[in-house]
């Protein structure tokens, strides 16, 4: 409020003045109540008061609503002063109405009205100071009531710029409280044409509101981009001296800057090589004004600056295009890594760990390697030292995994306690993803328990002893060196752990030696035992049983510590049955029986350390800068031990799901262990129905107490579906009703016939009902498995799926790329296409398994018919009693963006959109070995 | 074991600061003003657990004293003690006050020197205090002086000294009582009882031994009184009592005679507390009407319910507006009353009101229409007065001192009884 001398209000200033000089929260009460009750006389006097009173005591009600005491009253006089001509009586009236005012007050219509008024007022300062209330107010109602005039009041051409700009801002809060209030269609190109508004205060709100709006609907606004290209190259050019009151120390329009790169950054690189060459040279003349010396030595100069070079290094980043600007931009930053002032410091680091993940300008970050080390070393801030860490965990590579690694675990030792698991997680990752030589990971791996074992998890553990197990060649040399670790005086846990279990399993391998006899072995380990928990006990002791079996002349050594109190009578129940079965294991006198049991661990599942990864994801939501996928083929994929096939055994486990298979079979202590399955089923559920899109045959279901297996063959229509119910319990499953039911819409597309089957399924059997499927017409629903069965006299349902859909009924077609252009060009009609984009969730180098999964789908895929080899084309036929439905589809990744297009034309329009938002889902799906 | 004791003035400033043992630091200082002094909320509990250190305060005028501790204490101890101290620097300089805190800092830091040792709670007694913390300049007493405060104080009767001497043996006795009343608008009491003491003040020479005789059920049975006697009105139901230490308790366990050698000066004998038989001196009658939604009519009527020929004094009478008040109109027969904007009342006094009459008020109350659906509470009418009389029904039966070592008996004593009745929170719905 503008202090004019005369205009303060002498009472307000009292009143304040009492209550600042009270002296315990008890008179200020009372001095407010009596106020209160002054004001409430005064309102309800007969006599009207004046503006002046009005105001006055108006804004005492404001005071007090501020310091914290409920207001019931006051605001019809609030609105009254709406309709006074005077600036600052409508000013305190407008005041009160935003703070105090609800949304539901019935005196909103009167406000509305109010609004209105000033709206159409010709005083600008009266139209100003009501967009200013409509968007302090900012509910629902006003985006109503006003969503039609403020637009009209934005581009009008008679409307002041002052007005523009509040018109503006106005309706960005009004379009994020209700985003309908922006009227589509011919508005679009007025409101983006602000953008070439000559006033600048128009122009930088305008795009905040473009901003806003863009983020909604990206199409429909792309005629911002040139328009924002071309905007940003008359500031960037201009000097500073262009743009008088628009400059800020120096810099020509910061604001306005960076937030048309902001904009920039909603869209690809634009398209139109004149707008897209205007772009680079603005950002180059950016990067170039960066480099300038000073023109003032002034803090706000260098922020303004550092501020817009930042943001156009983030276009530069997201458009990923342009090697040069990369590298150059990557190159500016270094310059940063050791500038004086910490944020700067910080901010380089952060956007060099997203240029490492661009191809073009990993190479240039890669050259800033020592000043980052570096910068891990010396840095005072954590936070900045955090940044280095992600910055190294991203750049590195296979050329210099093993030195940054090396650097990592250097670090460690002094690292900050509260970035210390997160570096462990990285180096755990970075070790096994380049490692060329896994006696160093194994090295690596034991060094980071001796340094931080506290924070070591146990998945990192688990992967070691998974690499170790799985690999002949580090064995010996990883029980070796675990030997040698434990001699250490104090070793951590997890230490012992690893130690235990692979002595445990590879002991023998370093027996020969005398200083690592079996004895010397057996009791460096026990020397440890007394100090672990429980868990680690338990471990160890499998450890002794399988020396027993390895080393039986240390048997009787060994049965002596099953037998000590500590063991056999534990408190612990774990530990005493673990005792009492070995001890009796190890008792047994044949041989064989003991080598059976005891044998070397099998190989565990050759998988990517995902767990690990999703671990780190875990700890950081949103922030985690990944290490980016240039990752060598060094982990075989070994011929994984596969079950008898025939039909479905019930003992074949499927899927291991989620990364940590369970390695301690032995070590962690299993709850409901022999307690049977929990009677109401509600133990682990897998319900695989997605998965089935793309195979035929697997487990479709299954729970603690059944299994549900499917088989399916299909020739042109028909379709037969076998499906398998396994009892996996001790017993019987009474009356068991299994219904198969189609929906009305989908019994008139498809016809099913179900064979009926024995109401008593036994205990650990299994039986199979036949489903014959006929499909009529197209479909898009799956029919319905309804399962009733009596177990252990608790009723129990199965609610599922069947997995029959209408790609089983498409029929592989061959052709080549003439007839297959021909037909993708007749079938070009809008209806008959349907196209998606969407995120690619795997790497996209995996192109076998994206085969493997179109082909599962049922299409023959037609490899080198597409000019871009890249890209997928497939061509199918559907079946139906009717028709016949040819299908055709093309799936084209964006390697940079990691994106797929899928686009599918067939002659039916539902057709081709059921089959992309399927495939859409199934291609994000994990992929799994056993399609068939 | 108290830790610490801490006084702070309205502003959270720190007056008095005494740390009794180690493991309460200086933060404990602050850590009371941040939490309870400055809190956002006001702080309601008088026992406040802050990082392991318990806070026990009490407010006296616009001070705050806060004992602190680290132990697990009897909070009730705590809490006695508190009032003691209070009790305590009002004997030695009067009303408590920032100013009067300040004036007297050096007393209040030898006080507590003297009545807490290592945290644990000393004589409180301020007229054993007396005899050696004095307010006069330093006097150093004689050998024999400290030698009879020694044997005083470590003593089996602490409380007073030998040797004293007036030419005119006397006691006083003054039965004060608090009366607490909810009454349902109409009528029906909802809950009241009495808070009753005896405060006592006695000029007697040597070591006198008394026995004090009250109208107590209990103890007139137990006299072996003929039963219709006790029949009569007089005995009363005293649910709990306690005593000033100076009271045999064995002897009034095995006989329920109350007998004692008192302190020298004021003291405290006796507290009780009665809820049955309890005669209301006053009856509130009150009449609200909503005319509208802009304004309600009070009709408030008094009447007083004892003796004529007593006359109850002090008495106002409180009675809530809405909050939404704004204006008022008073008619009232006798006394004055007046509209008290900053505290939402309107209150009426009268200076004196003899028994069995009675008196009205009305007022026209203009209310402000708001948008606030919430309605208006009613809050209760709250009285204040003060009768000569025991509302409890309370009665001396007889003061009875011996002194066998010196030559006065018990006719010689002078003995006044006077026997006040006060409202404590003494409300009437409406």
């Amino acid at each position: 409020m503008p202090a004019v001398r005369g205009d303060g209000m002498r009472g307000l200033a009292v009143f304040i003045s009492d209550i600042r000089n009270c002296k315990s929260k008890e008179a200020e009460i009372k001095r407010i109540n009596k106020e209160l009750a002054n004001i409430r006389s005064k309102f309800k006097g007969d006599k009207t008061l004046d503006g002046y009173q009005k105001k006055k005591y108006v804004c005492k009600l404001l005071f007090i609503f501020l310091l914290g005491h409920d207001i019931d009253f006051g605001q019809i006089e609030a609105v009254n002063l709406l309709s006074s001509n005077k600036y600052t009586e409508k000013q305190i009236g407008y005041l009160f109405i935003s703070v105090l005012i609800s949304g539901n007050s019935e005196l909103i219509q009167l406000i509305v009205q109010s609004i209105k008024n000033d709206l159409a007022s010709r005083n600008p300062v009266h139209v100003s100071l009501a967009l200013q209330c409509i968007a302090n107010i900012g509910s629902k109602d006003m985006a109503e009531a006003f969503g039609q005039e403020i637009p009209k009041l934005l581009v009008s051409g008679d409307t002041l710029d002052v007005v523009k700009q509040s018109a503006a801002l106005c309706l960005l809060r009004l379009f994020r409280t209700d985003p309908s209030v922006i009227p589509s269609g011919e508005w679009t190109s007025r409101i983006v044409h602000l953008l070439n508004d000559q006033h600048m205060g128009v122009v930088t709100a305008a795009a905040s509101l473009i901003d806003a709006l863009v983020k909604k609907n990206p199409e429909e606004y792309k005629g911002c981009i040139s328009l924002a290209v071309s905007r940003l190259s008359r500031i960037v050019t201009s000097s500073y001296t262009d743009f008088q009151d628009y400059t800020y120390y120096f810099v020509p329009a910061p604001w306005l800057s960076v937030k048309l790169l902001r904009l920039l950054q909603n869209y690809p690189p634009p398209e139109d090589p004149g707008v897209r060459g205007r772009l680079s040279e603005c950002l180059e003349t950016i990067l170039n004004k960066a480099q300038e010396p000073p023109k003032s030595k002034k803090i706000q100069h260098s922020n303004a600056k550092n501020a817009v070079l930042f943001e156009a290094i983030s276009l530069i980043i997201h458009n990923d295009s342009e090697p040069n600007l990369l590298v150059r931009a990557c190159n500016q930053l270094g310059q940063f890594l050791s500038h004086r002032e910490t944020n700067l410091r910080y901010l380089a680091l952060e956007s060099m760990c997203i240029l490492a993940t661009s191809e073009f300008s990993h190479e240039a970050v890669k050259k800033h390697q020592e000043t980052v080390i570096n910068a891990l070393k010396t840095e005072r801030d954590v936070s900045v030292r955090q940044r280095a860490v992600d910055l190294l965990y991203a750049m590195c590579d296979k050329s210099n995994a093993e030195e940054i690694v090396l650097e990592m675990l250097a670090y460690l030792e002094t690292a900050d306690y509260s970035i210390r698991e997160e570096m462990v997680l990285k180096v755990a990752i970075l070790a096994e993803k380049y490692a060329t030589d896994y006696k160093w990971y194994v090295d690596v791996i034991l060094n980071l328990i001796r340094l931080a074992g506290d924070y070591v998890s146990e998945e990192v553990w688990y992967r070691v002893i998974q690499i170790v197990i799985n690999r002949d060649d580090v064995q010996g040399y990883a029980a070796k060196t675990v030997f040698e670790a434990l001699q250490a005086q104090a070793c951590h846990e997890n230490m012992v752990k690893v130690g235990g279990y692979i002595l445990g399993e590879f002991g023998n391998l370093i027996a020969g030696d005398a200083r690592s006899s079996p004895a010397v072995q057996l009791q460096l380990l026990h020397s440890k035992f007394h100090l672990c928990s429980s868990m680690t006990r338990a471990l160890l002791l499998s450890t002794y049983v399988k020396f027993v079996n390895l080393f039986p002349e240390i048997k009787s050594h060994v049965e002596e510590i099953f037998v000590a109190d500590s063991n056999l009578r534990s408190a612990d129940a774990e530990l005493q049955q673990r005792a009492s079965e070995y001890l009796a294991l190890s008792k047994l006198t044949s041989l064989d029986v003991l080598a059976t049991v005891l044998e070397e661990m099998p190989p565990f599942p050759e998988k990517e350390s995902s767990g690990l990864l999703n671990l780190l994801k875990k700890k950081r939501p949103g922030r985690v800068i990944e290490n980016p996928d240039r990752l060598d083929e060094h982990v075989k994929k070994e011929p994984r031990e596969t079950n008898g096939t025939s039909g479905l055994t019930l003992a074949s486990n499927t899927e291991q799901e989620g990364g940590s298979a369970d390695l301690l079979g032995l070590g962690v202590p299993s709850a409901g262990n022999g307690n049977g399955p929990t009677t109401n089923g509600a133990g682990a559920v897998t319900n695989n129905i997605q998965k089935f899109y793309c195979k035929n045959n697997g487990v479709l279901y299954e729970n603690d107490i059944i299994q549900i297996g499917v088989k399916t063959e299909c020739r042109s229509n028909l379709a037969r579906l076998a499906l398998f119910y396994g009892n996996k319990t001790n017993h019987p499953f009474m009356n068991f009703q299994p219904n198969v039911s189609a929906s009305p819409a989908l019994s008139l597309a498809i016809l099913l016939q179900v064979k009926q089957v024995d109401s008593t399924v036994e205990a650990g059997a299994q039986f199979q009902q036949m489903v014959n499927v006929e499909c009529v017409n197209d479909f898009d629903e799956q029919p319905d498995l309804n399962l009733v069965y009596n177990y252990n006299g608790a009723p129990q349902t199965v609610n599922i799926k069947l997995p029959i859909s209408i790609n089983k009924f498409i029929e592989p077609t061959e052709m080549n790329g003439e007839a297959f252009f021909s037909r993708w060009k007749n079938l070009s009609l809008p209806a008959q296409e349907s196209q998606k984009i969407f995120k690619a969730a795997h790497p996209m180098e995996a192109t076998d398994s994206t085969k493997a999964k179109l082909i599962g789908y049922g299409f023959q895929l037609l490899e080198n018919i597409d000019p871009n080899p890249d890209n997928y084309v497939c061509a199918g036929i559907i079946h139906t009693r009717s028709l016949q439905i040819g299908c055709l589809l093309r799936l084209e990744p964006n390697k940079q963006a990691q994106m797929y297009r899928l686009t599918t034309r067939s002659s039916v329009e539902a057709v081709s959109q059921h089959i992309t938002s399927v495939l859409c889902e199934t291609l994000n799906l994990p992929f799994n070995n056993q399609v068939e | 074991m108290i830790g610490g004791l801490f006084c702070y003035n309205h502003k959270g400033e720190v007056l008095i600061s005494r740390v009794f043992r180690d493991d309460i630091g200086r933060n404990a200082v602050d850590a009371f003003r941040v939490n309870i002094i400055h809190a956002r909320q006001q702080v309601r509990s008088p026992v406040t657990n802050i990082a392991r250190t318990s806070f026990f305060h009490i407010k006296r005028s616009n001070l705050w004293l806060a004992a602190v501790t680290k132990q697990n204490v009897n909070a009730s101890m705590v809490f006695e003690f508190l009032l003691k101290v209070v009790e305590i620097f009002q004997n030695y300089f009067g009303k408590i006050s920032e100013e009067n805190v300040k004036n007297n800092f050096v007393l209040i830091y030898e006080l507590l020197d003297e009545i807490v040792d290592f945290g644990y709670p000393q004589n409180t007694d301020s007229g054993i205090l007396k005899t050696f913390i004095t307010q006069q300049g330093v006097k150093s007493a004689t050998k024999e002086e400290q030698a009879a405060i020694t044997s005083q104080v470590t003593g089996q009767i602490g409380w007073r000294k030998e040797g004293i001497k007036y030419r005119r043996n006397e006691l006083f006795l003054d039965v004060m009582e608090y009366v607490n009343l909810l009454m349902s608008p109409q009528g029906q009491v909802l809950s009241a009882h009495v808070a009753g003491k005896i405060q006592m003040k006695s000029y007697l020479s040597g070591m006198p031994e008394c026995k004090f005789g009250i109208n107590d059920k209990i103890a007139m049975d137990s006299k072996g009184k003929p039963a219709e006697e006790s029949k009569t009105k007089s005995a009363i139901a005293i649910d709990d009592c306690q005593f000033h230490q100076c009271v045999k308790l064995s002897k009034f366990e095995s006989e329920h005679a109350i007998s004692f050698i008192p302190p020298d000066g004021e003291n405290e004998l006796m507290r009780y507390r009665t809820t049955k038989d309890i005669s209301l001196p006053f009856r509130v009658i009150p009449l609200v009407r909503e005319v509208g939604r802009a304004k309600l009519e009070v009709k408030v009527v008094v009447k007083s319910n004892f003796k004529p020929s007593l006359l109850a004094q002090k008495i106002e009478i409180r009675i809530p507006t809405p909050l939404n008040t704004s204006g008022v109109q008073l008619i009232c027969m006798k006394g004055k009353a007046k509209y008290k904007a900053s505290e939402n009342a309107i209150v009426w006094k009268i200076k004196r009101m003899g028994g069995m009459k009675e008196s009205q008020i009305s007022a026209e109350i203009e209310l402000l229409t708001t948008d606030t659906k919430k309605k208006w509470t009613r809050p209760p009418i709250s009285m204040n007065f003060e009768v000569p009389f025991a509302p409890s029904g309370f009665k001396v039966r007889y003061l009875k001192v011996f002194e066998p070592k010196l030559n006065y008996s018990d006719h010689d004593v002078i003995k006044w009884v006077r026997y006040i009745g006060r409202s404590g929170l003494y409300e009437t719905r409406c």
